[in-house]
């Protein structure tokens, strides 16, 4: 028995090895192996291993690409043969490459957009059961919610309800002029919160500096974030700075913060008071609705159990609160008028992480929502963008496919079974896939920054994430297993023998073709038809007549900076040649601070049936006239009676809620001072004019009723200017400001650029329905053009035929587009009543809305027609002017 | 076009192909080497120079007959290709020339 060399490492050394070396080498190595066994055949059997390893280099390592008779030889061989295929055939390469590297750009994009908005408000600790308490409340049949609550709800919930961790409430503010005690210029922060010191618990920040703990448990007390505490100081001196807040109030700086992350509600949010800072932080008033009020559950504890307890918080505190001032209320009889009027208020909770996404816009939220249907809408889009570059693909595969037949029918008769030529199809698509991976990744990379700027948003593409690319990998391969299915399918079918013989292969696949580019249009159109209704409801927003003149109105900001100096600002104002009027409120018909209170008309004051619950801003005297808003009757405030300094002009809205008309109304008595005392010692006011409806809500929402009364206090002046030369008037009113209010920052902007922000959700939106609809139809071109230069080479014979025998080139060139525009007639006739319906849906968001005009499917189908005629009509035309000669030359 | 290099070893392990010619296989070359030089080699060296001048088309082999040796394996025998011959001449000559080239060089005190 001679000896035997180390099994492992023979049988290693023989997997390894090149197929060619093998024989030579294991000899040589056996036989050393025999010669020094004698000697020592330990020594031996380690110089053979150690030989082994030595020749596991690359010059002898086998291909393991190259195994023979395996998945992976079939899987090269398949990749080869598809790169010669799309090699051989450029244009159709191109094409489908570049329509799905569009199609993919494009839906990366919207994924990492709708990705961000999803990932709103969930990174808090245990942010799944945070609540937000918000108030519902129905009056005069007009349904309102609020994300702020009542002041003393938090300690109620604390001490009735065990299943809460934490409780922490807000206090909303208006932005504020900031500056260090000793320094000038004031800096204006927008995004001012009162916070309570559970803050941090809550949302699980900590302080950059300064202690957590007890950053919040003073009057008085700031946190600034860090970006606004660098504006003033470094910010590791930042803790026990004194600073000043609208010149009045001094703050002692208690900690830094980093900045809001982006995704989170307080995102906007820069400074952070101490919430006992503010004068009602523990008022008993349940009516003063101030204060977003958040909780965060138990683990375990039943979100339903906490909802019933809130619903029972309005009988057990809010109408006993009541009860002490308003005589005869009783919680019988405001259930039983409840019950008679329909009328309700309740206390609800939403979940935080709902709230960015599948809540509206409540007053006294932190900072806009977005809409899960703008997301539904993109995700929508997105899709759609895929489904066209897929279909593309099958669409010229399929055409292509007789091409190929001989290909097929020569493979099945050396004996490729139907699963083989589906791999080779299959491999072909997912090479295509795996080539517009690459080429839409940087197409996306490079149209970033200004998609960014179109969606508002700061997003990066997570190149160093292995989730993402493992997504995106998949992404790719199921893109070309899908595309590519089809065509696999039908193309394995071919029967050898009919494929070999030559002549035409009968197909259905033409049906499916159509279907296809049916689909496609559908899409295209559909598409059409939502931007430009989009396009329309915008301008008729913008157009609408808002009851007020909002054109050539300044707005200066933060005027009660200039102290008692304010009147004299105005009039200084006034009297400059450019300025037509000036009016000084706090209160404008674009967004801006907000009041409301509650009328008793004379003879029915504590009667809740007559109660109305209105608006009530503070003006002055010129504040109808700078806007222009049109009295309906009665007359405006005169600044020669003294008596009107208690007057009351209504809109048309608040006299409806008295039920009376709006001549009825003036002259009538109201009072929303009835604490206390009789109703004489009570302060009334007099209605002295009706002005008509004007819209001060965006025009989502209807015009609630409101009131104007004479005030003094006021933030904001409006200043009307007569000439189109805005600079140099602004200029010289900053001049006069500077004068009153040195060191005070001049903030300005345009009455209409601030309406026009208020609809910036819709114009974004628009913006992309635009670029995605142009990229969709983009898409859906490339694959109409690729099929229309197939079906003219196809039919190049019979195109020959026809011009020897005397067709004209128009008639040739109709022929041959005919056949398409049939289909891209039907996709419009399919695509009108969807779109109608769909577009109608989208327009319920808005209480003011346009019919759609019957003109916006007109053109959109004109469009269609025109671009798919554009489309094929280059093909037809080039194959009818073809010399017929060519093409019947080889039969 | 210049002549593929040769290297030290590759130019000994060439050497004894050619002493051997028809006769050399990686064990005999091995022998041979460890023999002359008086050191352990290891047979993957052999193996690797004879695979590079194969490439380099300084060898060429054929496979020998079926033997009990080995296991049934058989021997793959290489010999010298004409331009590997003039390689190892040329390379001959050079030292040679340069070697005479040396002077009468006195190592003494």
């Amino acid at each position: 028995m001679k000896p035997q060399p180390p099994k492992r490492a023979l049988k290693f050394f023989r997997w390894f090895c090149r197929e060619d070396y093998l024989e030579e080498i294991e000899g040589d190595l056996v036989e050393l192996f025999e010669k020094r066994y004698e000697a020592s055949p330990a020594r031996a059997r380690r110089g053979f291993v150690w030989s082994v390893i030595k020749y596991f280099r690359p010059g002898f390592v086998r291909s393991f690409f190259n195994i023979k008779n395996s998945n992976t030889a079939m899987l090269q061989h398949n990749i080869k043969i598809s790169w010669r295929n799309l090699k051989r055939q450029p244009f159709f390469t191109v094409l489908n490459t570049f329509g799905l590297a569009i199609g993919m750009a494009g839906t990366l994009l919207i994924s990492l957009f709708i990705y961000d908005e999803l990932s709103f408000d969930k990174m808090y600790p245990g942010s799944d059961r945070i609540y937000r308490v918000n108030i519902e409340n129905k009056i005069a049949g007009e349904v309102n919610k609020y994300a702020a609550v009542s002041s003393p709800l938090a300690n109620v919930m604390r001490r009735d309800y065990p299943h809460l961790e934490l409780v922490t409430r807000f206090r909303h503010t208006e932005g504020k002029l900031i500056r260090q005690v000793d320094a000038e210029v004031n800096v204006k922060e927008m995004h001012v919160v009162g916070v309570d010191s559970t803050f941090f618990d809550m949302f699980g920040f900590d302080l950059l500096i300064g202690n957590k703990a007890t950053a919040f448990n003073e009057q008085n007390s700031i946190v600034l974030t860090r970006s606004a505490a660098e504006k003033h100081f470094d910010i590791n001196k930042a803790v026990g700075q004194s600073m000043l807040m609208d010149n009045k109030d001094v703050y002692i700086v208690t900690g830094v913060i980093d900045d809001m992350p982006r995704n989170s509600l307080f995102r906007d949010h820069t400074v952070f008071l101490s919430l006992n800072s503010f004068a009602d932080h523990d008022s008993p008033a349940w009516n003063n609705w101030n204060f977003p009020t958040f909780a965060r559950l138990r683990p375990g504890a039943s979100v339903a159990e906490f909802q019933e307890y809130l619903g029972t918080v309005k009988e057990r505190y809010l109408i006993p609160w009541a009860m002490t001032f308003v005589p005869g209320l009783t919680i019988e009889n405001s259930r039983e008028e409840s019950k008679r009027t329909g009328n309700y208020m309740i206390f609800d909770a939403i979940a935080l992480e709902e709230v960015h996404l599948n809540s509206p816009n409540l007053s006294g939220e932190f900072s806009a929502n977005g809409d899960i249907q703008n997301i539904y809408i993109l995700a929508l889009i997105g899709v759609f963008m895929v489904l066209l570059a897929c279909v593309n693909f099958m669409n010229l595969s399929t055409a292509r496919s007789l091409r190929r037949a001989k290909e097929v029918g020569i493979r099945k008769t050396l004996g490729s079974e139907r699963v083989g030529l589906v791999r080779q199809f299959l491999t072909e698509a997912t090479l295509i896939s795996f080539m517009s991976l690459i080429l839409g990744l940087g197409m996306a990379v490079l149209v970033m920054p200004y998609f960014n700027q179109l969606a508002d948003k700061s997003l990066e593409i997570p190149l160093l994430s292995p989730l993402f690319w493992m997504v995106l990998i998949l992404a790719m391969l199921l893109l070309g297993l899908f595309s590519g299915s089809y065509p696999a399918f039908l193309m394995s079918k071919f029967s050898a023998i009919k494929a070999l013989r030559g002549g035409a292969i009968k197909t259905r696949d033409g049906n499916v073709r159509s279907i296809l580019v049916i689909v496609q249009f559908s899409v295209s159109v559909f598409l059409i038809v939502s931007t430009m209704v989009v396009f329309q409801q915008l301008k008729f927003i913008q157009n609408k007549d808002l009851g007020y003149n909002k054109d050539q109105i300044l707005v200066i900001e933060d005027v009660d900076a200039t102290g008692d100096q304010v009147l004299t600002f105005k009039e200084e104002v006034k009297r400059l040649a450019e300025v037509s009027n000036v009016s000084l409120s706090s209160y404008l018909p674009t967004p801006s601070e907000r009041n409301g209170t509650t009328f008793f008309p004379k003879g029915h004051v504590l009667q809740s049936d007559y109660a109305i619950i209105i608006g009530n801003w503070d003006v002055d005297f010129d504040y109808v006239s700078t806007l222009g808003l049109e009295m309906l009757v009665g007359r405006d405030f005169d600044s020669n009676l003294a008596t009107d300094s208690s007057a009351v002009i209504f809109n048309e809205a608040a006299v409806a809620q008295l039920g009376v008309t709006p001549e009825e109304a003036v002259g009538m008595l109201v009072t929303d001072d009835f604490r206390d005392g009789s109703e004489t010692e009570m302060d009334w006011k007099t209605i002295i004019g009706v002005v008509k409806n004007f819209h001060f809500e965006t025009l989502r929402n209807g015009i609630d009723a409101m009131s104007l009364t004479i005030g003094t206090e006021s933030k904001k002046m409006m200043v009307k200017l007569k000439s189109s030369d805005y600079s140099a008037s602004i200029n010289r009113i900053e001049r006069a400001w500077r004068e009153v209010a040195p060191g005070q920052p001049f903030d300005y902007y345009f009455m209409d650029d601030s309406f026009n922000e208020t609809y910036k959700a819709e114009q974004r939106l628009s913006k992309i329905f635009v670029v995605f609809t142009v990229l969709s139809i983009f898409i859906a071109c490339l694959g109409l053009f690729g099929l229309a230069a197939f079906n003219a080479e196809k039919r190049s014979k019979e195109i020959g035929i026809r011009k020897v025998l005397g067709a004209s080139v128009s008639q040739i060139t109709y022929r041959l587009s005919v056949d398409f525009l049939k289909l891209v007639a039907l996709a419009v006739v399919l695509s009108i009543p969807l779109s109608w319906i769909a577009m109608n849906r989208w327009l319920q968001n808005f209480s003011y809305r346009i019919d759609i005009p019957e003109w916006v499917f007109v053109v959109a189908a004109v469009l269609a027609v025109i671009i798919s005629l554009l489309t094929v009509s280059y093909q037809s035309i080039k194959a009818a002017l073809s010399n017929p000669v060519k093409s019947l030359r080889s039969e | 076009m210049s002549e593929p290099s040769l290297g030290e070893f590759e130019e000994l392990v060439l050497l004894f192909v050619a002493a051997h010619n028809q006769e050399a296989y990686g064990v005999l070359i091995l022998e041979c080497l460890e023999e002359k030089l008086q050191k352990k080699v290891n047979i993957s060296a052999v193996h690797v120079a004879l695979k590079r001048m194969e490439n380099k088309g300084f060898v060429e082999s054929n496979f020998g007959g079926i033997t009990n040796e080995r296991g049934g394996r058989r021997k793959k025998y290489y010999s010298i290709t004409s331009l590997g011959k003039k390689v190892l001449d040329r390379q001959y000559e050079l030292r040679t020339s340069i070697y005479n080239q040396i002077p009468k060089i006195s190592f003494g005190q």
